[in-house]
């Protein structure tokens, strides 16, 4: 039998040459390295991008170019507003619809489908696979946001450059201060500095989200579970503000109730919170302070998220 | 713990079931030390706790008690397994990456990148014989070329211990034929084997040394050469002998004390045969 197993050991020379091609060895382990991190991150882009995902993405244009044929009817103004809702309104659905369902169904399809036992087989530790996993559908949303705001504000050139040649024509005769007054009124309700704070605010919601949505898919043993689940935080997410003020309206706000409600706000995250859009769409200026305060509390969700997602993944059984 | 590349020291798992009040006791006081460089077999039938306790050797499950290491570190430190490569039972990798893409891709889990991690690449491929099929998403590949790539991804970082779960399990003869001799070929440069099978006759070609396992408990551990051997017979293998030579063989034999128990023509294995018939058909790959 030992004679047999080295004769067949001979007939794969070729093969043991190049196995037993000794290289240089990696850097010892290191407890955290980035560049395992963005490994995985780069491959969960990779695997989004190549399921197709960003096919909504025709959806949303579709909703952009209807919606504004649809409202050539309206006066600048409300042309400008209808469509600022519109396209905000559909980015920060879509937004969130992405990043719950991107990531419901990353941690259970790898343990289903058993590709986590090859990657965590390398020095690979469980918090690092979590966070690029993470990485890869913020990436992905980070993406999608920019091509759906560059869809969003070319229509918005267009039918400001549209108005703005309109008004031109039918003011010619008018005197020059009034004619600019006029222009400059509709360059002001066409574009401003506050839609770019929105849109930030929308990703960071949606970051949110993508943080809660893997916390939940740590202990779901399917990805049904985690949208279902995260379809009730969504909702939740969203009254709870209001459901607040309610309640501290009736019974006071006594240090009990104020613990109850903070406990509540931190595992339904109040998502009221992270809606810009009306502000936007009427032209309210949106305080610096504000801005970052809500953007620190956002980062605040999905460190916190992630870390518990980590937790409860350090100790599952795989 | 000792100089043993994996050592298993009272290691016992149980799987509680909650809602029914009991639990399985998948391993059971288990203790194993395998050497530098050897094949070492861990057989059992479906349910004896074998791919339990590779995981468990893995930091994939955590004991109930007990304590497994790797080439001295424990299994729970994610470093020790720097030096293991894993092939999963029946492996499902990224169908949406190509061959390539794969190993490029667990090269880098591992450390590695650049200029080195993809000619590391391409040298596995060949030597598992995918190089035509590099550039095809593992969607299109057999469960032999899945198992096949599985193996080059275990290899990328140049393991020292290699773990193997059912390594020929669901694959053809002639693909089985390929992983035994790269098993060979990886055990003459020093790499230790862990395995675990329950197709025996391959086990019996490969292994140095096996530990049997049922529901959890250790059976039988040793030299498998000494597990099978049977001391008080003998056996010749003549070529070329006459009837007259071997009748007198036989009375020498009857004269001496002995007893001839069987006298037969040797037979060539169904194995030998069945690749001999496709080898002489086979189809460039």
């Amino acid at each position: 039998m030992s004679e047999a197993r080295h004769a067949d050991g001979g007939a794969t020379s070729t093969e043991h040459t190049a196995v037993t091609t000794r290289r240089e060895s990696p850097l010892r382990h290191r407890a955290f390295s980035p560049q395992r991190i963005a490994a995985i991150c780069a491959n969960t882009l990779t695997e989004l991008t190549r399921m197709k995902v960003f096919y909504f993405l025709l959806l949303f244009g579709l909703i952009l170019i209807g919606g504004s044929v649809f409202l050539a009817r309206f006066s600048f103004q409300q042309e400008f507003q209808i469509l600022k809702d519109i396209s905000l309104g559909s980015m920060s659905i879509f937004s969130s619809l992405l990043a719950i369902v991107t990531t419901a169904r990353l941690i259970p399809q790898d343990i289903e489908d058993r590709t986590v036992y090859s990657i965590l087989a390398k020095p690979v530790p469980r918090f690092e696979y979590l966070i690029g996993r993470l990485g890869g559908v913020l990436v992905l949303l980070a993406v999608s946001l920019v091509a759906m705001s560059a869809a969003f504000l070319a229509v918005l050139y267009m039918r400001e450059q549209a108005v703005l040649h309109e008004t031109a024509r039918q003011m010619s005769a008018a005197p020059g201060d009034q004619l600019n007054q006029a222009l400059q009124a509709i360059r002001e309700s066409a574009f401003n500095l506050n839609l770019f704070s929105g849109i930030a605010i929308i990703y960071v919601k949606a970051c949110l989200l993508a943080a809660l949505t893997l916390f939940v898919s740590t202990f779901a043993t399917t990805s049904l579970f985690t949208v279902v689940v995260m379809a009730f935080i969504y909702f939740i997410g969203h009254l709870q503000g209001t459901a607040r003020e309610y309640w501290l309206h009736q019974h006071g706000a006594d240090w009990g109730a104020r613990l109850f409600l903070a406990f509540v706000a931190l595992v339904f995250p109040d998502l009221q919170a992270f809606n810009f859009v009306d502000e936007v769409v009427v032209g309210t200026a949106i305080p610096l302070m504000l801005f970052l305060k809500t953007v620190g509390l956002g980062a605040f969700y999905v460190v916190l998220y992630t870390a518990l997602a980590a937790v409860v993944f350090s100790g599952k059984e795989l | 713990m000792t100089n043993a590349a994996v050592s298993v020291r009272s290691l016992t798992k149980v799987y509680p079931l909650p809602f029914r009040r009991r639990s399985v006791r998948a391993v059971q006081d288990l203790n194993l030390d395998v050497q530098p460089g050897q094949v070492y077999g861990l057989l059992g039938p479906n349910g004896s706790g074998k791919s339990t306790t590779l995981k468990i050797i893995l930091g994939l499950v955590t004991p109930t008690c007990g304590q497994t290491a790797i080439l001295g570190r424990d299994s729970r430190e994610t470093a020790s397994r720097e030096a293991v490569g894993f092939l999963p039972e029946n492996p499902y990798f990224y169908k949406y990456l190509t061959a390539t893409e794969t190993l490029r891709f667990f090269g880098k889990l591992s450390g590695f990148h650049g200029v080195h991690l993809r000619q590391r690449a391409d040298d596995l491929l060949d030597v598992v014989g995918l190089t035509d099929a590099r550039n095809r998403r593992l969607s299109t590949y057999s469960k032999g070329m899945l198992q096949r790539i599985g193996l080059a991804q275990a290899l990328i970082h140049d393991p020292k211990v290699l773990i193997l779960d059912e390594p020929t399990a669901g694959v053809d003869p002639v693909g089985s034929r390929e992983i035994c001799d790269l098993i060979g070929s990886l055990r003459a440069r020093g790499i230790t084997i862990l395995l675990s099978s329950h197709l025996l006759a391959q086990a019996q070609e490969i292994c140095d040394r096996v530990a049997i396992l049922a529901e959890g408990v250790l059976i039988c551990e040793g030299p498998l050469a000494e597990l099978i051997s049977m001391p008080n017979q003998t056996e010749l293998v003549l070529e070329n002998a006459s009837d007259e030579l071997l009748g007198k063989i036989e009375n020498m034999i009857a004269q001496g004390g002995g007893r001839l128990v069987a006298r037969r023509n040797p037979a060539t294995t169904l194995e030998q045969l069945f690749l001999e018939c496709v080898r002489s058909k086979k189809r460039p790959r």
